[in-house]
Protein backbone atom coordinates (compact mmCIF):
# COMPACT_ATOMS: atom_id res chain seq x y z
CA UNK A 1 0.00 0.00 0.00
CA UNK A 2 1.36 3.24 -0.89
CA UNK A 3 2.26 5.79 1.55
CA UNK A 4 0.22 8.47 0.60
CA UNK A 5 -2.52 6.09 1.55
CA UNK A 6 -2.03 5.70 4.27
CA UNK A 7 -2.26 9.12 5.74
CA UNK A 8 -5.26 9.59 3.77
CA UNK A 9 -6.80 6.83 5.91
CA UNK A 10 -5.20 8.22 8.99
CA UNK A 11 -6.73 11.55 7.95
CA UNK A 12 -10.21 10.18 7.03
CA UNK A 13 -10.20 8.10 10.08
CA UNK A 14 -9.71 10.66 12.75
CA UNK A 15 -11.47 13.75 11.01
CA UNK A 16 -14.64 11.09 10.59
CA UNK A 17 -14.43 10.46 14.18
CA UNK A 18 -14.29 14.24 15.32
CA UNK A 19 -16.95 14.85 13.16
CA UNK A 20 -18.98 11.62 14.63
CA UNK A 21 -18.38 12.69 18.24
CA UNK A 22 -19.11 16.69 17.90
CA UNK A 23 -22.43 15.11 16.20
CA UNK A 24 -22.63 12.87 19.32
CA UNK A 25 -21.85 15.49 21.97
CA UNK A 26 -25.08 17.71 20.38
CA UNK A 27 -26.96 14.49 21.20
CA UNK A 28 -25.63 13.40 24.53
CA UNK A 29 -25.88 17.31 25.70
CA UNK A 30 -29.80 16.89 25.64
CA UNK A 31 -29.53 13.57 26.92
CA UNK A 32 -27.29 14.56 29.96
CA UNK A 33 -29.64 17.27 30.24
CA UNK A 34 -32.48 15.36 30.33
CA UNK A 35 -30.94 12.64 32.56
CA UNK A 36 -29.63 15.10 34.95
CA UNK A 37 -33.06 17.38 35.01
CA UNK A 38 -35.36 13.87 35.18
CA UNK A 39 -36.37 14.06 31.81
CA UNK A 40 -36.56 11.70 29.08
CA UNK A 41 -34.61 13.51 26.61
CA UNK A 42 -35.22 13.29 22.49
CA UNK A 43 -36.19 9.72 21.93
CA UNK A 44 -38.82 10.43 18.33
CA UNK A 45 -36.15 9.78 15.94
CA UNK A 46 -34.49 6.38 15.58
CA UNK A 47 -33.91 4.14 18.49
CA UNK A 48 -33.30 6.32 22.05
CA UNK A 49 -33.27 9.22 19.48
CA UNK A 50 -29.76 7.95 18.07
CA UNK A 51 -30.56 9.58 14.73
CA UNK A 52 -31.54 12.97 16.43
CA UNK A 53 -28.05 14.33 15.07
CA UNK A 54 -29.36 13.72 11.56
CA UNK A 55 -32.61 15.08 11.77
CA UNK A 56 -30.83 18.30 13.12
CA UNK A 57 -28.28 18.69 9.85
CA UNK A 58 -31.26 17.74 7.38
CA UNK A 59 -33.50 20.82 9.22
CA UNK A 60 -30.20 23.05 9.67
CA UNK A 61 -29.85 22.79 5.70
CA UNK A 62 -33.21 23.24 4.65
CA UNK A 63 -33.61 26.28 6.88
CA UNK A 64 -33.38 30.04 5.38
CA UNK A 65 -30.60 31.92 5.88
CA UNK A 66 -30.73 34.89 7.36
CA UNK A 67 -28.47 37.76 7.19
CA UNK A 68 -29.55 40.89 8.76
CA UNK A 69 -29.37 44.17 6.92
CA UNK A 70 -27.15 46.02 8.60
CA UNK A 71 -24.67 43.22 9.06
CA UNK A 72 -21.01 43.30 7.22
CA UNK A 73 -21.43 40.86 5.16
CA UNK A 74 -18.45 39.14 4.55
CA UNK A 75 -17.06 38.97 8.41
CA UNK A 76 -20.64 37.67 9.11
CA UNK A 77 -20.19 34.68 5.92
CA UNK A 78 -16.70 34.33 6.99
CA UNK A 79 -16.98 34.00 11.10
CA UNK A 80 -18.64 30.37 11.59
CA UNK A 81 -15.79 29.20 9.00
CA UNK A 82 -13.01 30.80 11.43
CA UNK A 83 -14.51 29.43 14.26
CA UNK A 84 -14.84 25.78 13.09
CA UNK A 85 -11.87 25.42 11.10
CA UNK A 86 -8.71 26.21 13.85
CA UNK A 87 -9.97 23.16 16.35
CA UNK A 88 -10.09 20.92 13.37
CA UNK A 89 -6.81 21.62 12.63
CA UNK A 90 -5.41 21.64 16.24
CA UNK A 91 -6.26 17.96 16.07
CA UNK A 92 -3.68 16.62 13.80
CA UNK A 93 -0.92 16.33 16.25
CA UNK A 94 -2.83 14.61 19.25
CA UNK A 95 -1.20 11.06 19.79
CA UNK A 96 -4.27 8.81 19.66
CA UNK A 97 -2.26 5.96 20.04
CA UNK A 98 1.50 4.33 19.52
CA UNK A 99 2.75 2.48 16.51
CA UNK A 100 -0.01 0.92 14.58
CA UNK A 101 0.31 -0.91 11.48
CA UNK A 102 -1.47 0.40 8.32
CA UNK A 103 -0.93 -2.08 4.76
CA UNK A 104 2.13 -3.04 6.02
CA UNK A 105 3.30 0.62 7.30
CA UNK A 106 4.27 0.99 10.79
CA UNK A 107 3.13 4.61 11.73
CA UNK A 108 1.66 6.80 15.00
CA UNK A 109 -1.63 6.69 15.12
CA UNK A 110 -1.63 10.52 14.55
CA UNK A 111 -1.66 12.88 11.84
CA UNK A 112 1.32 14.57 12.29
CA UNK A 113 4.47 14.34 14.64
CA UNK A 114 5.79 17.63 15.14
CA UNK A 115 8.44 18.75 17.68
CA UNK A 116 6.67 21.33 18.45
CA UNK A 117 3.03 20.03 18.80
CA UNK A 118 2.29 21.89 22.28
CA UNK A 119 2.35 25.55 20.74
CA UNK A 120 0.85 23.97 17.52
CA UNK A 121 -2.16 23.07 19.07
CA UNK A 122 -2.52 25.84 21.23
CA UNK A 123 -1.60 28.53 18.99
CA UNK A 124 -3.96 27.00 16.11
CA UNK A 125 -6.94 26.19 18.94
CA UNK A 126 -6.62 29.54 20.52
CA UNK A 127 -7.70 30.99 16.98
CA UNK A 128 -11.13 29.24 17.03
CA UNK A 129 -12.15 33.10 19.10
CA UNK A 130 -11.79 35.18 16.24
CA UNK A 131 -15.20 33.72 14.49
CA UNK A 132 -16.84 34.22 18.50
CA UNK A 133 -15.65 37.82 18.32
CA UNK A 134 -16.09 38.42 14.55
CA UNK A 135 -19.33 36.91 14.66
CA UNK A 136 -20.66 38.72 17.45
CA UNK A 137 -19.27 42.49 15.61
CA UNK A 138 -20.55 41.44 12.55
CA UNK A 139 -23.92 41.19 13.27
CA UNK A 140 -24.90 44.32 13.94
CA UNK A 141 -26.88 43.89 16.99
CA UNK A 142 -25.80 44.81 20.42
CA UNK A 143 -26.28 41.42 22.30
CA UNK A 144 -23.97 39.66 19.62
CA UNK A 145 -21.58 42.72 20.27
CA UNK A 146 -21.60 42.46 23.99
CA UNK A 147 -21.14 38.27 23.25
CA UNK A 148 -18.31 39.24 21.38
CA UNK A 149 -16.68 41.51 23.75
CA UNK A 150 -17.47 39.28 26.70
CA UNK A 151 -15.99 36.48 24.78
CA UNK A 152 -12.48 38.33 23.94
CA UNK A 153 -12.06 39.60 27.36
CA UNK A 154 -12.48 35.98 28.72
CA UNK A 155 -10.25 34.47 26.15
CA UNK A 156 -6.98 36.65 26.87
CA UNK A 157 -7.82 36.30 30.82
CA UNK A 158 -7.82 32.32 31.00
CA UNK A 159 -5.31 32.17 27.92
CA UNK A 160 -2.60 33.36 30.61
CA UNK A 161 -3.61 30.01 33.54
CA UNK A 162 -4.36 27.80 30.70
CA UNK A 163 -0.71 27.98 29.20
CA UNK A 164 0.93 28.02 32.82
CA UNK A 165 -0.39 25.02 33.83
CA UNK A 166 0.67 23.46 30.52
CA UNK A 167 4.02 24.79 31.08
CA UNK A 168 3.90 22.82 34.16
CA UNK A 169 3.92 19.70 32.30
CA UNK A 170 6.50 20.93 29.98
CA UNK A 171 9.08 21.46 32.57
CA UNK A 172 8.26 17.81 33.93
CA UNK A 173 8.67 16.65 30.53
CA UNK A 174 10.89 18.65 29.07
CA UNK A 175 9.73 18.82 25.89
CA UNK A 176 6.93 20.35 23.62
CA UNK A 177 6.29 17.20 21.96
CA UNK A 178 3.01 16.00 22.85
CA UNK A 179 3.78 12.07 21.66
CA UNK A 180 6.94 12.78 23.58
CA UNK A 181 4.95 13.85 26.78
CA UNK A 182 2.80 10.70 26.59
CA UNK A 183 5.31 8.31 26.62
CA UNK A 184 6.99 10.18 29.57
CA UNK A 185 4.00 8.93 31.73
CA UNK A 186 3.83 5.25 31.09
CA UNK A 187 4.45 3.06 33.57
CA UNK A 188 2.89 3.08 37.11
CA UNK A 189 -0.03 5.27 37.42
CA UNK A 190 2.04 7.44 39.37
CA UNK A 191 3.96 8.32 36.57
CA UNK A 192 0.79 10.43 34.88
CA UNK A 193 1.69 13.93 35.37
CA UNK A 194 -1.75 14.64 37.71
CA UNK A 195 0.31 12.70 40.36
CA UNK A 196 3.37 14.91 40.41
CA UNK A 197 2.95 16.26 43.79
CA UNK A 198 2.74 18.59 44.33
CA UNK A 199 2.56 20.84 41.49
CA UNK A 200 0.40 18.12 39.23
CA UNK A 201 -2.97 18.21 40.74
CA UNK A 202 -2.46 22.17 40.90
CA UNK A 203 -2.13 22.66 37.40
CA UNK A 204 -4.40 19.82 36.60
CA UNK A 205 -7.29 21.62 37.99
CA UNK A 206 -6.29 24.90 36.57
CA UNK A 207 -5.92 23.63 33.16
CA UNK A 208 -9.47 22.01 33.44
CA UNK A 209 -11.60 25.19 34.86
CA UNK A 210 -9.23 27.56 31.77
CA UNK A 211 -10.55 24.87 29.48
CA UNK A 212 -14.04 25.60 30.66
CA UNK A 213 -13.79 29.14 29.85
CA UNK A 214 -11.65 28.81 26.55
CA UNK A 215 -14.23 26.39 24.84
CA UNK A 216 -17.05 29.27 26.06
CA UNK A 217 -18.89 26.56 28.23
CA UNK A 218 -20.77 27.21 31.19
CA UNK A 219 -20.32 28.13 33.76
CA UNK A 220 -18.06 30.38 32.26
CA UNK A 221 -20.64 30.96 28.62
CA UNK A 222 -20.90 34.52 28.75
CA UNK A 223 -20.65 34.73 25.10
CA UNK A 224 -23.94 33.38 24.68
CA UNK A 225 -25.63 33.84 28.36
CA UNK A 226 -28.94 33.18 27.28
CA UNK A 227 -31.13 34.89 30.28
CA UNK A 228 -28.99 38.09 29.42
CA UNK A 229 -27.82 38.58 25.57
CA UNK A 230 -30.53 36.49 24.14
CA UNK A 231 -28.19 34.08 21.84
CA UNK A 232 -25.10 36.44 22.83
CA UNK A 233 -22.47 36.37 19.84
CA UNK A 234 -24.60 33.72 17.36
CA UNK A 235 -28.17 35.61 17.97
CA UNK A 236 -28.63 37.10 14.43
CA UNK A 237 -27.61 33.14 12.80
CA UNK A 238 -29.47 31.00 11.66
CA UNK A 239 -29.75 27.51 9.02
CA UNK A 240 -26.04 25.81 8.91
CA UNK A 241 -24.04 29.33 9.97
CA UNK A 242 -25.44 28.99 13.53
CA UNK A 243 -24.23 24.91 13.37
CA UNK A 244 -20.93 25.56 12.05
CA UNK A 245 -20.56 27.35 15.48
CA UNK A 246 -22.05 24.68 17.30
CA UNK A 247 -19.58 22.24 15.22
CA UNK A 248 -16.97 24.51 16.08
CA UNK A 249 -17.63 24.44 20.01
CA UNK A 250 -17.87 20.68 20.12
CA UNK A 251 -14.53 20.36 18.37
CA UNK A 252 -12.82 22.40 20.51
CA UNK A 253 -14.38 20.49 23.50
CA UNK A 254 -12.70 17.41 22.11
CA UNK A 255 -9.50 18.96 21.71
CA UNK A 256 -9.55 20.37 25.07
CA UNK A 257 -10.72 16.76 26.43
CA UNK A 258 -7.74 15.22 24.30
CA UNK A 259 -5.79 17.43 25.64
CA UNK A 260 -6.20 17.17 29.13
CA UNK A 261 -5.74 13.34 28.64
CA UNK A 262 -2.60 14.46 27.19
CA UNK A 263 -0.78 16.27 29.58
CA UNK A 264 -2.47 14.92 33.03
CA UNK A 265 -3.62 11.63 32.47
CA UNK A 266 -0.94 9.69 30.12
CA UNK A 267 -2.50 9.77 27.21
CA UNK A 268 -3.19 6.13 25.63
CA UNK A 269 -1.35 4.37 28.34
CA UNK A 270 -2.93 1.81 30.66
CA UNK A 271 -1.18 2.06 34.11
CA UNK A 272 1.48 -0.74 34.72
CA UNK A 273 1.30 -2.07 31.11
CA UNK A 274 3.46 0.12 29.15
CA UNK A 275 3.26 -2.13 25.58
CA UNK A 276 -0.30 -2.41 25.11
CA UNK A 277 -1.79 -3.50 22.09
CA UNK A 278 -2.71 0.17 20.18
CA UNK A 279 -6.27 -1.02 20.02
CA UNK A 280 -6.25 -0.65 23.92
CA UNK A 281 -4.35 2.19 24.13
CA UNK A 282 -7.37 3.96 21.70
CA UNK A 283 -9.92 2.75 24.20
CA UNK A 284 -8.27 4.05 26.99
CA UNK A 285 -7.23 7.22 25.28
CA UNK A 286 -11.30 7.33 23.81
CA UNK A 287 -12.37 6.76 27.56
CA UNK A 288 -10.88 9.35 29.33
CA UNK A 289 -11.37 11.88 26.51
CA UNK A 290 -14.87 10.70 26.61
CA UNK A 291 -15.28 11.43 30.48
CA UNK A 292 -13.75 14.94 30.32
CA UNK A 293 -16.40 15.49 27.15
CA UNK A 294 -18.88 14.20 29.77
CA UNK A 295 -17.42 16.43 32.65
CA UNK A 296 -18.01 19.82 30.17
CA UNK A 297 -22.04 18.53 30.22
CA UNK A 298 -22.02 17.29 33.77
CA UNK A 299 -20.68 21.22 35.10
CA UNK A 300 -23.45 22.95 32.53
CA UNK A 301 -26.20 21.21 33.96
CA UNK A 302 -24.95 21.40 37.29
CA UNK A 303 -23.53 24.81 38.53
CA UNK A 304 -25.23 28.32 38.26
CA UNK A 305 -23.31 30.78 35.77
CA UNK A 306 -20.49 33.21 37.50
CA UNK A 307 -21.25 36.78 36.80
CA UNK A 308 -19.06 38.64 34.62
CA UNK A 309 -16.93 40.20 37.25
CA UNK A 310 -16.48 37.42 39.51
CA UNK A 311 -14.80 35.26 36.18
CA UNK A 312 -12.34 38.89 35.76
CA UNK A 313 -11.73 38.44 39.51
CA UNK A 314 -11.10 34.51 39.25
CA UNK A 315 -9.12 34.76 36.07
CA UNK A 316 -6.69 37.25 37.23
CA UNK A 317 -6.87 37.78 40.71
CA UNK A 318 -7.07 33.52 41.92
CA UNK A 319 -6.00 31.30 38.96
CA UNK A 320 -2.88 33.64 37.50
CA UNK A 321 -1.01 33.96 40.95
CA UNK A 322 -1.53 30.32 41.57
CA UNK A 323 -0.59 29.77 38.11
CA UNK A 324 2.68 31.36 38.46
CA UNK A 325 3.65 30.35 41.72
CA UNK A 326 2.94 26.66 40.47
CA UNK A 327 5.33 26.97 37.43
CA UNK A 328 8.33 28.64 39.68
CA UNK A 329 7.41 25.85 42.77
CA UNK A 330 7.90 23.15 39.28
CA UNK A 331 11.24 24.96 38.93
CA UNK A 332 12.64 24.97 42.44
CA UNK A 333 11.64 21.30 42.77
CA UNK A 334 13.11 20.17 39.53
CA UNK A 335 16.17 21.68 40.29
CA UNK A 336 16.72 20.18 43.59
CA UNK A 337 15.90 16.47 42.06
CA UNK A 338 12.39 15.95 43.74
CA UNK A 339 11.00 14.52 40.40
CA UNK A 340 13.92 11.81 39.74
CA UNK B 1 8.61 25.15 -5.04
CA UNK B 2 9.55 26.79 -1.64
CA UNK B 3 11.03 30.07 -3.68
CA UNK B 4 7.58 30.33 -5.52
CA UNK B 5 5.87 29.74 -1.88
CA UNK B 6 7.95 32.67 -0.36
CA UNK B 7 7.49 34.78 -3.09
CA UNK B 8 3.38 34.17 -2.93
CA UNK B 9 3.76 34.97 1.33
CA UNK B 10 5.85 37.84 1.22
CA UNK B 11 2.84 39.63 -1.27
CA UNK B 12 0.80 38.36 1.17
CA UNK B 13 2.69 39.81 3.84
CA UNK B 14 3.14 43.23 2.00
CA UNK B 15 -0.41 43.37 1.38
CA UNK B 16 -1.79 42.84 4.10
CA UNK B 17 0.36 45.36 5.60
CA UNK B 18 -0.81 47.79 3.46
CA UNK B 19 -4.17 47.38 4.22
CA UNK B 20 -3.23 47.83 8.05
CA UNK B 21 -2.82 51.29 6.89
CA UNK B 22 -5.05 51.68 4.07
CA UNK B 23 -8.40 50.63 5.49
CA UNK B 24 -11.05 52.84 6.73
CA UNK B 25 -12.39 50.53 9.69
CA UNK B 26 -10.29 49.52 12.73
CA UNK B 27 -11.72 46.01 12.35
CA UNK B 28 -10.07 45.72 9.11
CA UNK B 29 -6.71 46.95 10.07
CA UNK B 30 -6.47 44.49 12.64
CA UNK B 31 -7.88 41.58 10.30
CA UNK B 32 -5.18 42.64 7.85
CA UNK B 33 -2.41 42.84 10.51
CA UNK B 34 -3.97 38.84 11.27
CA UNK B 35 -3.38 38.41 7.86
CA UNK B 36 0.24 39.73 7.82
CA UNK B 37 1.74 38.04 10.84
CA UNK B 38 0.18 34.51 9.43
CA UNK B 39 2.25 35.04 6.64
CA UNK B 40 5.12 36.08 8.16
CA UNK B 41 4.69 32.62 10.50
CA UNK B 42 4.32 30.74 7.12
CA UNK B 43 7.51 32.53 5.96
CA UNK B 44 9.22 31.15 9.39
CA UNK B 45 8.35 27.45 8.62
CA UNK B 46 9.41 27.67 4.83
CA UNK B 47 12.57 28.76 6.52
CA UNK B 48 12.56 25.81 9.20
CA UNK B 49 11.71 28.00 12.06
CA UNK B 50 8.80 25.86 13.61
CA UNK B 51 9.28 27.14 16.77
CA UNK B 52 9.38 31.06 15.91
CA UNK B 53 6.37 30.40 13.47
CA UNK B 54 4.42 28.60 16.27
CA UNK B 55 5.18 31.76 18.78
CA UNK B 56 4.56 34.19 16.24
CA UNK B 57 0.87 32.85 15.72
CA UNK B 58 0.50 32.05 20.17
CA UNK B 59 2.03 35.46 21.10
CA UNK B 60 0.34 38.06 18.33
CA UNK B 61 -2.66 36.38 16.56
CA UNK B 62 -3.73 34.77 19.56
CA UNK B 63 -3.43 36.82 22.49
CA UNK B 64 -2.42 40.45 21.49
CA UNK B 65 -4.68 41.01 18.52
CA UNK B 66 -7.59 39.38 20.59
CA UNK B 67 -6.77 42.61 22.85
CA UNK B 68 -6.78 45.26 20.06
CA UNK B 69 -10.07 43.65 18.15
CA UNK B 70 -11.65 43.72 22.38
CA UNK B 71 -10.72 47.51 22.90
CA UNK B 72 -12.35 48.38 19.40
CA UNK B 73 -15.40 46.80 19.98
CA UNK B 74 -15.76 48.22 23.48
CA UNK B 75 -14.93 51.68 22.05
CA UNK B 76 -17.27 50.18 19.35
CA UNK B 77 -15.50 52.14 16.42
CA UNK B 78 -17.00 52.79 13.17
CA UNK B 79 -14.72 54.23 11.29
CA UNK B 80 -11.70 57.09 11.01
CA UNK B 81 -14.09 59.55 12.62
CA UNK B 82 -14.63 58.20 15.41
CA UNK B 83 -11.58 57.56 15.90
CA UNK B 84 -10.48 60.96 15.82
CA UNK B 85 -13.27 62.11 18.42
CA UNK B 86 -11.58 59.41 20.68
CA UNK B 87 -8.15 59.80 20.20
CA UNK B 88 -8.15 63.54 19.45
CA UNK B 89 -5.75 62.95 16.59
CA UNK B 90 -5.54 61.64 13.29
CA UNK B 91 -3.10 59.94 11.11
CA UNK B 92 -4.05 60.57 7.70
CA UNK B 93 -2.42 62.53 5.00
CA UNK B 94 0.41 64.95 5.54
CA UNK B 95 1.20 63.09 9.34
CA UNK B 96 0.76 59.94 8.01
CA UNK B 97 2.99 60.17 5.50
CA UNK B 98 5.88 61.74 8.00
CA UNK B 99 5.20 58.81 10.25
CA UNK B 100 5.17 56.08 7.51
CA UNK B 101 8.67 57.50 5.87
CA UNK B 102 10.12 57.44 9.57
CA UNK B 103 8.93 53.95 10.16
CA UNK B 104 10.56 52.69 6.65
CA UNK B 105 13.68 54.31 6.88
CA UNK B 106 13.96 53.34 10.32
CA UNK B 107 13.84 49.56 8.85
CA UNK B 108 15.61 50.63 6.03
CA UNK B 109 18.55 51.38 8.53
CA UNK B 110 17.97 48.22 10.56
CA UNK B 111 18.01 45.75 7.73
CA UNK B 112 21.17 48.23 6.25
CA UNK B 113 22.81 48.13 9.45
CA UNK B 114 22.23 43.89 9.91
CA UNK B 115 23.61 43.64 6.32
CA UNK B 116 27.03 45.26 7.18
CA UNK B 117 27.29 43.34 10.69
CA UNK B 118 26.58 39.94 9.43
CA UNK B 119 27.75 38.71 6.33
CA UNK B 120 24.83 37.44 4.22
CA UNK B 121 25.90 32.91 4.56
CA UNK B 122 23.92 30.64 5.39
CA UNK B 123 24.98 28.99 9.00
CA UNK B 124 25.92 25.68 8.80
CA UNK B 125 24.30 25.36 12.33
CA UNK B 126 21.22 26.79 11.42
CA UNK B 127 20.58 25.35 8.43
CA UNK B 128 17.30 23.49 9.45
CA UNK B 129 16.53 26.50 11.72
CA UNK B 130 17.14 26.73 14.87
CA UNK B 131 14.77 24.00 16.10
CA UNK B 132 16.54 22.76 18.73
CA UNK B 133 15.10 24.35 21.75
CA UNK B 134 17.63 23.21 24.19
CA UNK B 135 20.37 25.01 22.26
CA UNK B 136 17.77 27.89 21.87
CA UNK B 137 17.14 28.16 25.59
CA UNK B 138 20.84 27.84 26.41
CA UNK B 139 21.86 30.69 24.26
CA UNK B 140 18.74 32.92 25.35
CA UNK B 141 19.32 32.68 29.24
CA UNK B 142 23.14 32.41 28.91
CA UNK B 143 24.41 34.83 25.78
CA UNK B 144 21.75 36.78 25.50
CA UNK B 145 20.21 37.12 29.08
CA UNK B 146 21.45 40.48 29.46
CA UNK B 147 19.14 41.95 26.34
CA UNK B 148 16.90 39.58 27.08
CA UNK B 149 15.89 40.99 30.71
CA UNK B 150 16.58 44.15 29.40
CA UNK B 151 13.55 43.91 26.68
CA UNK B 152 11.35 42.41 29.83
CA UNK B 153 12.06 45.35 31.90
CA UNK B 154 11.10 48.10 29.03
CA UNK B 155 7.55 46.06 28.83
CA UNK B 156 7.27 45.92 32.60
CA UNK B 157 8.60 50.31 32.36
CA UNK B 158 6.00 50.61 29.84
CA UNK B 159 3.28 48.92 31.36
CA UNK B 160 3.62 50.92 34.45
CA UNK B 161 3.93 53.95 32.40
CA UNK B 162 0.43 53.32 30.48
CA UNK B 163 -1.41 52.14 34.06
CA UNK B 164 -0.02 56.01 35.58
CA UNK B 165 -1.03 57.65 32.89
CA UNK B 166 -4.42 56.40 32.73
CA UNK B 167 -4.86 56.79 36.22
CA UNK B 168 -4.50 59.96 36.22
CA UNK B 169 -6.44 60.75 33.44
CA UNK B 170 -9.22 59.26 35.59
CA UNK B 171 -8.35 61.25 38.32
CA UNK B 172 -8.60 64.59 36.90
CA UNK B 173 -11.72 63.62 34.93
CA UNK B 174 -13.47 62.83 38.44
CA UNK B 175 -11.51 66.36 39.44
CA UNK B 176 -13.31 68.08 36.46
CA UNK B 177 -16.88 66.80 37.11
CA UNK B 178 -17.57 66.32 40.06
CA UNK B 179 -20.15 63.64 41.17
CA UNK B 180 -21.98 63.55 44.15
CA UNK B 181 -23.10 60.42 45.60
CA UNK B 182 -26.90 59.47 44.84
CA UNK B 183 -28.69 59.68 47.88
CA UNK B 184 -29.79 56.11 49.26
CA UNK B 185 -33.22 55.31 48.92
CA UNK B 186 -32.33 51.36 50.34
CA UNK B 187 -33.46 53.03 53.94
CA UNK B 188 -36.51 54.53 52.62
CA UNK B 189 -38.35 51.42 50.80
CA UNK B 190 -37.31 49.32 53.49
CA UNK B 191 -39.21 51.41 55.81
Amino acid sequence: MPLPLVWLIKVVLIYGGLITVAAAMSLAERKVSAWIQWRVGPNRVGPWGLLQPVADGVKFIFKEELVPEGANQTLFRLAPILSAVPPMLAVAVIPFAGEVSIGGHVTTLSIADLDISTLYVVAIGGLGIYGVILGGWSSNSKYSLLGGLRASAQMVSYELSLLLSILVVVVLSGTLDLRQIVNDQAGPIFAWNIFALPVGPIAFLLFVIATFAETNRHPFDFAECEPELVGGFHTEYSSMKFALFFLGEYCAMTVMACLTTVFFLGGGNIPWWPDAPWLLELTCFLSKMGFFLFLFLWVRWTLPRFRFDQLMALGWKVMLPIAIANVFVTGALLSLGWFA
Amino acid sequence: MADTLFYILAAGTLACGMGVVTARMPLFSVLSLLGSLFCLSAIYLLSGFQFLAATQLLVYAGAIMVLFLFVIMLLNLGDEAELQGHLGFSLSGKKGLIAGATALSLGLVGVVGAGYSTPFVANPAYERGVDDLNALATVLFSRYALPFEAASLLLLATMIGVITLAKRQRTTDAGAHPQSAPPSTDGETAA
